[in-house]
């Protein structure tokens, strides 16, 4: 068992040193894996979705006595069935603004639907319903009605993986849009974005909106990433240290955007 | 091969349970790490060769539901299948409150070893601001250990497998 052991461990010391590269073989099981999962997460999400309303429900009603209870479950039951009717005109009402997005981006999109969550809860990735099937590819953009999401990192057959820009190994060229300055956007550990390697002398102030730049290549020109919330000049530095909202709220995410087209580089200028 | 079986078909529940869990709970929360008590749990009573590849083969596949590096929690969970091993041997102890003791242990090690190797050991002094949420992680996942232990044990006895004891 020991000597067993021994060499797992080394194994997964290789796959860690090397960087598994997409196309590898060591990548193949994972992708089945993701492949194999998704018929359940589909179903699971929707339970989940349901799970969640019923939570919510028992936390409100503890404590009322037993009559009240079984009037409030009544109540609770046709609001039930109001909050899945709500929740049917909402899910329209998204697909529809998602469907505005992609016309206003002037790009090739498909919409998905986010079906899982990060398995340890320490690195922010999301599992989304769509794959190669459906002309989605590993680098993608990922983006929802309020702003950017993430780019995908491991593509199945059918579903795929978003690491999101709140990822602490995530980054994405940015620049301010009221006074242009450029900078890198990363995720902070604990939760929302700083905006990196941005000079003392620019001029960024809290409510800033900070768009993207279009140089990765990844994502286009001018979508929302969040609000500046905190700018200071903290430490020895030779930058600004600048929080940064993020525009869109990831545990609410629901449905998002995959833009399958490549987005070309605007050309360089020094105003960003 | 039926104890694998059985402890196949547990992860990937346990798998679907992490990945679905998040969103019910409170936003700073993790959810308990499930894999790991299952990890745990053949370490200490189920110890051999092929259920050390299962170990690792539970800690690939929840590499393909996290983070960016595939093989960190395949050699994370292999090191706490053995430190469990290892463990009830020098204490020559299998009870359920050795394994309760291993898995708060092992989530906070594996946590705090995610943590250090995804961010390159670059965000380690600030370790301290996500350890609160690790530790609730850690104590939650240590209260379930006892069920997910019983429910093993209940699995074990329907497929006829023999059963550990657990007063050694």
């Amino acid at each position: 068992m020991v000597l067993t052991t021994s060499l797992l461990l080394l194994f997964a010391l290789h796959l860690l040193s090397t960087g598994v590269r997409p196309d590898s073989r060591a990548n193949k099981p994972s992708l089945l894996l993701m492949e194999a999962f998704r018929p359940l997460l589909m179903v699971e999400s929707q339970m989940a979705d349901e799970g969640s309303d019923f939570l919510h429900s028992y936390f409100d009603l503890v404590g009322v006595r037993q009559e009240n209870l079984r009037l409030k479950q009544r109540l609770a039951e046709l609001e039930n069935q109001q909050r899945r009717m709500a929740e049917l005109e909402a899910e329209n009402r998204h697909l529809a603004d998602l469907l505005e997005l992609r016309d206003a981006l002037a790009t090739s999109a498909v919409a998905a639907n986010v079906i899982g969550d990060d398995a340890t809860g320490l690195s922010r990735t999301l599992i989304l319903s769509a794959g190669e099937r459906q002309g989605v590819h590993r680098g993608m953009a990922v983006v929802s009605v309020d702003g950017v999401v993430g780019k995908l990192i491991a593509v199945s057959e059918d579903s795929s993986r978003v690491l999101l820009i709140n990822d602490h190994n995530s980054a994405l060229d940015a620049f301010d849009q009221r006074s242009r300055a450029r900078g890198i956007i990363a995720g902070v550990i604990e939760d929302g974005l700083t905006m990196k390697y941005v000079d003392r002398s620019e001029d960024i102030k809290p409510g800033d909106a900070i768009v993207t730049s279009g140089m990765d290549g990844i994502f286009t020109r001018g979508l929302l990433v969040g609000t500046v919330s905190r700018v200071s000049q903290e430490g020895p530095g030779l930058f600004l240290n600048i929080e940064v909202k993020p525009a869109v709220n990831f545990r609410q995410l629901e449905q998002v955007m995959i833009l399958t087209v490549p987005v070309p580089a605007p050309p360089v200028s020094n105003n960003g | 091969m039926r104890l694998l079986l059985l402890f196949a078909l547990g992860a990937f529940v346990a798998l679907i349970l992490q990945i679905i869990l998040p969103r019910l709970l409170p936003s700073g929360i993790l959810a308990p790490d499930l894999v790991l008590i299952l990890a745990v749990d053949l370490g200490m009573r189920h110890p051999g060769a092929l259920t050390a590849v299962l170990a690792f083969g539970m800690g690939y596949a929840v590499d393909t539901f996290s983070g960016v590096e595939l093989g960190l929690n395949a050699l994370l969970l292999t090191l706490v299948f053995l430190f469990a091993y290892w463990l009830s041997r020098v204490l020559m102890s299998t009870s359920t409150a050795m394994g309760v003791i291993i898995v708060f242990t092992g989530v906070i090690f594996t946590d705090v070893a995610n943590y250090l190797i995804c961010s390159r050991f670059a965000a380690a002094e600030r370790l301290h601001m996500i350890m609160p949420a690790i530790l609730i992680q850690a104590a939650f996942t240590a209260l379930l250990t006892p069920s997910v232990f019983r429910i093993t044990a209940w699995g074990s006895r329907i497929v006829g497998l023999r059963q550990y004891n657990r007063n050694r």
